[in-house]
């Protein structure tokens, strides 16, 4: 009994984990004590959900061991996982929308009714919440949706707790008080796996951290050992270097006319935006999420209601109109969420890259031919990587699938193209190519609005950059002022004139 | 992995090919049973008892390409049926008159439907089922408008009308040939024009088919308007064959439809499929019944196989798409 | 809050005043329509239909659907009847009902959850094939000739001419009401039909759950089957055809929800009083009552088309709200909407 005790809390030894012939986890090894964080990084695909599924018995490994305390667990369904005291927090809230909070809250546990209100009411309060009992889960904001989530895992008693990346649908001050909660829980003794895509949340909560990459873990230890740049390293693929597009040209600004203007624009999520971007210019756009970036973009492209201002294209006024009027008139989008509003995944290539330029193309019938010839040339262009362009969407890598649709927005030869997360959860190959798209198309006068999470990005490809707080914009940079430090202490509402 | 892309497509086509394979055995072994069954007017003959599904389910194929589905096809075919005959007798409206006045409506019932579905975001299934009563109720209300009893139906249609089911050109029985124009008809509107495409793109991902700039709701709603026309036209043709106008032709037809439509590779998620498979599956199931009635099976025992014949078919395709099914499946019948 | 609240509550209450405003309309038509006697066979011509609809409820619950209850109870009523007609023991001719029931929710129930096969169309298919196994079983015959005394089940009436078998049923209905709402194993159904990925993070067996609701929505056919016998006396090859449809609309017509893990059993009692009223009502409307399926399929439609645009409605609201408290108040345009 005494050996036991000096186990890991959690040893995952040689775990594998195929999906058909795709390879997700090549044998991963990581330990996790009481008391620790383990941060998690890596970029999508890289296998951090799917080891944290296995672990919480959604997933089946098809190799490997997983240890509690050094005994070798079976933990190939939720039920058992939950038995031996793992929780995971999911990334997309998972409650009973038509419940009330206590009931999605006591839902699966076995206490009665009266006992399990008490412990209930007495976790909120030492934890200082403020959350009502009685309301429906689908009247709560994901921020309090996902405090739910938190207290079912706590008041389980659980020894582990998985957050998947908590903080992607947080406020900034939601995001402080979960550090504190976090940092409480570490008092507990509980082991916390804790997935981020944010470098600094690493070293704000974490004591380890682990670097996940194309199914192995790259690098792995105490957090004071590592600095920013050695995360960033072990992120990459060995001897990659971060692509650029080249040698930006200058924006000449004193003839420029504007081909998109805002005025005073409001909507929902974001309010009085003022901006304008000129043809062949790169204008960056930064903030947190929920800073009303995508909102601002997509009711531009006319998926939402506009409450206010204007929006002139090349001096025209196109505020409110639909999306296919937007379209005609020479705006298009690349959406944030690629597989929710980007791609139709069980049809071929060519269609993905057509759809938007049919009705162009062809009045009645389908010009197969224009149609073939379209998806050939962006195929060509984008060194989108297929057999032919009959290939199924889906079948295609995350960076291909990014291309393809990049490409549809291409193919409507806008004026103004609006890129959002152009380069989320792709590699780096796929990630270079996209950067020289970026540059070919201001060569061409295209006038860009790059909407991104990766400052580095922003840093790296634009000619001037805003950032947005809390719905508004808060600054703006001229080239010579975009730095990583000064785009995240925008995003974060805490820049300074003058530094 | 690679060939990913064209393996689908050749698999697509020999799925095609494997219902004309069955087709071929239908007919071979039936005509073992029963000889009479080999005769050419005899087999041509056969489609009498299943135009109407073979000319719904090729439009039905449209809706369920959206990921939507349709049970009201069958209340429409008695609406239309009785509205002929009430227009014919009671309004004196030239025959063919009113038979495009009952294709109208029809339409409009389909599109009525399709406007619920595509606008407000109810389920297509409760949708159309609201609708099967609503249109078998209307055909009721028809009958009682019109003067004669529900029970008789009206009948003594000119010759011209009666010839839609009866006549034929060189040989070949009219019905063949409708069926046929609308096999023609529905290919090229569904896989080589726009609108086709469009149908495909908003059965896929209608979010992203809207990013791309397509109008999903009207496009959603008018699959429902075709379906409902072709039901207008099978009950034309029902009428003009079983010679009376009745508001409860068709009730039993939603079985079969679906069956022909998801037999022919049409998804029941929406985004795959195509009308030729329908076609050929509609006539599968078509001979299967008539065979089997001809072998002597009651007629009223022929919603069995057809029952078998669709959970079979789905059994197969989710088992060869989704690798845990055969893993539990294998798991529960203790096979490794 | 407290709205949201009051209309979650009130969804079952709605339906119930649909069906009292139905009546007292109908009553200001006609007066004799609100006497008691009528009121009550009203509820007596309800009797197969609730049973089948609390059925249906489970399934509905859990996000499938059963579309082949009305073969389902015409199988079980014709073993039933049958072996009535053949003088077995009431006792075995119903439990014999029953295991048909079971055995052909058991079959659904295992294409939907092992063969994964969408519900609407493994029912759509087994539909077929248990309406032709009642031919194959009655060779199209009718089973008439049943015991007086079994049929007279149904005419035995207490509190006035009020059928006992309701009475039966409600108690029935409220079992489950307090099975499905204040059981921690009854909520699963619902909780499954509002989050599968949800219910199976907490450990609930999701494919086990909706198993059990296609086998007990085929018992409670069953049982409605020995209710169809006793009440109609006879059966044919047709008999209990298009009851799925009624049973469905009963359900939605009392606010349950068919994208699941929305509405109660006595929502669905209440639309099966109304479904088994309408065509009563209009009889006091000296209208046809051939426009029964007509006022079905408008009530039908109307209902979920309402209900659904509220939702619509609500959850829009919720995410604009959401979208404009992350927006900061200055000074310059900021708006209160």
């Amino acid at each position: 009994m005494q050996k036991v005790e000096t186990e890991a809390l959690l040893k995952i030894k040689d775990i594998r984990k195929s999906f058909g012939s795709n390879e997700v986890l090549k044998g991963i090894n990581l330990e996790l004590n009481e008391g620790e964080v383990v941060a998690l990084i890596g970029g999508n695909g890289a296998g951090k959900s799917t080891l944290m599924k296995i672990i919480m018995g959604i997933y089946q490994q098809d190799a490997g061991d997983l240890f509690i305390h050094g005994v070798k667990t079976d933990l190939s369904k939720s039920s058992l996982a939950l038995a031996n005291g793992i929780y995971l927090v999911p990334q997309e809230p998972m409650l009973f929308p038509n419940m009330t909070v206590e009931e999605n809250i006591a839902m699966g546990f076995n206490e009665n009714k009266i006992e399990m209100h008490k412990k209930i009411v007495d976790m909120i309060a030492h934890l200082g919440w403020d959350l009502k009992l009685d309301r429906r889960a689908n009247t709560l904001s994901i921020a309090e949706q996902q405090l739910v989530e938190i207290l079912k895992g706590l008041l389980r008693e659980s020894r582990i707790l998985i957050f998947d990346e908590p903080t992607s649908s947080l406020s900034f001050n939601e995001a402080e008080s979960l550090f504190e909660l976090i940092e409480d829980l570490k008092k507990k003794n509980i082991g916390i796996f804790y997935i981020t895509h944010r470098l600094s949340e690493v070293f704000e909560i974490a004591t380890h951290v682990a670097i996940m990459r194309d199914g192995i873990v790259s690098l792995s230890g105490a957090v004071s050992e590592f600095d920013k740049s050695h995360l960033v390293k072990a992120l990459l693929p060995p001897g990659s270097e971060l692509k650029t597009a080249g040698e930006s040209t200058a924006v000449d600004y004193s003839k420029a006319k504007p081909m998109l203007e805002l005025k005073d624009f409001s909507g929902y999520g974001f309010s009085g935006l003022n901006f304008e971007v000129y043809p062949g210019e790169i204008l960056g756009v930064a903030g947190v999420v929920g800073a009303g970036r995508t909102e601002f973009a997509t009711t531009i492209f006319g998926m939402d209601k506009v409450k206010g201002g204007k929006v002139l294209l090349d001096g025209e006024d196109i505020t409110g109109m639909g999306t296919r009027k937007v379209l005609d008139k020479g705006i298009n989008y690349v959406p944030e969420d690629r597989f929710l509003n980007g791609i139709f995944k069980i049809r071929e290539t060519g269609w993905n890259i057509s759809s938007a330029q049919l009705r162009n193309m062809s009045k009645i019938f389908l010009n197969k031919k224009a149609e073939k010839e379209l998806a050939d040339k962006y195929i060509n262009d984008f060194r989108i990587k297929v057999t032919s362009q009959d290939q199924l969407m889906g079948s295609l890598s995350g960076g291909n699938q990014q291309k393809a649709v990049i490409a549809r927005a291409l193919s409507t030869n806008p004026k103004v193209v609006i890129l959002d997360e152009p380069t989320r959860g792709i590699d780096a190959g796929a990630r270079g190519d996209v950067y020289s798209i970026i540059g070919k198309l201001k060569q061409q006068g295209v006038a860009v609005l790059l909407i991104s999470s990766d400052l580095e990005e922003i840093v790296e490809l634009s000619d001037r950059a805003i950032s947005m707080y809390q719905g508004r914009i808060n600054h703006t940079f001229p080239k010579e002022k975009i730095d990583l430090d000064n785009l995240t202490a925008a995003s974060f509402g805490v820049y300074e004139e003058g530094e | 992995m690679n060939n990913f892309g064209k393996t689908m497509k050749s698999k697509l086509l020999s799925w095609e090919m494997l219902l004309v394979v069955v087709l071929v055995l239908e007919i071979i072994i039936f005509g073992q049973i029963n000889p009479r069954f080999l005769r050419i007017n005899v087999l041509m003959g056969s489609i009498n008892d299943f135009i109407s599904i073979c000319v719904i389910s090729l439009f039905v194929t449209f809706v369920m390409i959206t990921g939507g589905i349709d049970i009201q096809a069958g209340s429409i075919i008695g609406l239309t049926s009785i509205t002929v005959g009430m227009l014919w007798q009671d309004k004196g409206l030239n025959i063919w008159v009113a038979a495009i006045f009952a294709i109208v409506v029809g339409l409009l019932c389909g599109l009525l439907s399709g406007f619920f579905v595509a606008y407000t975001g109810v389920q297509p299934m409760v949708v159309t089922l609201g609708g099967s009563f609503l249109y078998s109720g209307l055909a009721l209300a028809v009958v009682n408008m019109s003067s004669s009893e529900a029970y008789e139906g009206i009948g003594g249609f000119p010759e011209s009308f009666m010839k839609l089911s009866s006549g034929n050109v060189a040989g070949i029985p009219n019905q063949l040939i409708i069926f046929i124009a609308l096999i023609i008809i529905s290919y090229i509107l569904l896989h080589k024009t726009k609108y086709g495409r469009y149908v495909f793109l908003c059965g896929v991902n209608p979010s992203a088919s809207e990013y791309s700039g397509i109008r999903v709701k009207p496009i959603i709603m008018s699959t429902y308007g075709l379906s409902g026309m072709s039901a207008s036209i099978a009950g034309l043709i029902l009428t003009s064959y079983l010679g009376s106008a009745k508001s409860d032709l068709g009730a039993t037809y939603t079985l079969p439809i679906i069956t022909a439509v998801v037999l022919g590779g049409t998804s029941n998620t929406g985004g795959k499929g195509g009308v030729i498979g329908t076609a050929i599956a509609a006539v599968v199931i078509g001979i299967l019944k008539f065979g089997l009635n001809m072998s002597g099976m009651p007629s009223q025992y022929l919603d069995i196989p057809v029952g078998i014949l669709l959970i079979v078919v789905l059994t197969f395709r989710m088992t060869s798409s989704n690798p845990a099914v055969v893993a539990k499946f294998k798991k529960l019948t203790g096979k490794k | 809050m407290n709205v949201v609240k009051k209309l979650f509550k009130a969804r079952e209450i709605s339906s119930f005043l649909c069906l009292l405003a139905m009546f007292l309309l109908v009553g200001l038509v006609n007066p004799s329509f609100l006497k008691p006697q009528n009121i009550m066979l009203c509820f007596n011509g309800s009797i197969v239909y609730i049973l089948i609809a609390v059925g249906m409820a489970f399934v509905i619950l859990t996000g499938e659907i059963d579309c082949s209850i009305g073969a389902q109870l015409g199988l079980a009523a014709a073993v039933c009847a049958t072996f009535l007609k053949n003088e077995a023991p009431w006792g075995v001719a119903i439990l014999l009902a029953l295991l048909v029931g079971l055995v052909c929710g058991t079959i659904n129930g295992f294409g939907v959850t092992v063969l994964h096969i969408p519900s609407i169309i493994m029912t759509l298919g087994t539909n077929g094939i248990y309406r032709g196994l009642i031919y194959v079983y009655t060779q199209g015959k009718w089973v008439e000739n049943l015991p007086a005394g079994f049929k007279g089940l149904a005419q035995t009436n207490i509190f006035g001419n009020l059928c006992w078998f309701f009475v039966m049923d409600l108690v029935i209905m409220l079992l489950v009401f307090l099975y499905l709402r204040k059981t921690r194993h009854g909520k699963r159904f619902a909780a499954v039909g509002d989050n599968e990925m949800g219910a199976d993070l907490i450990g609930i067996p999701v494919a086990r759950t909706k198993m059990l609701a296609f086998i007990i929505c085929g018992a409670f056919s069953a049982l409605g089957a020995v209710l169809y016998v006793s009440r109609v006396g006879f059966v044919t090859a047709i008999s209990g055809n298009g009851y799925e449809m009624k049973a469905i609309a009963a359900c939605v017509i009392g606010g349950i929800s068919l994208s699941g893990g929305v509405g109660t059993v006595a929502g669905a009692t209440i639309g099966g009083i109304i479904m088994a009223s309408i065509s009563r009502l209009l009889v006091f409307l000296k209208i046809s009552s051939d426009y029964d399926n007509t006022i079905t399929g408008i009530l039908l439609i109307a209902i979920v088309v309402i209900d659904s645009l509220a939702q619509r409605r609500s959850v829009e609201k919720a995410r604009r709200e959401r979208l404009a408290a992350r927006v900061t108040e200055t000074e310059g345009g900021a708006d209160h909407e």
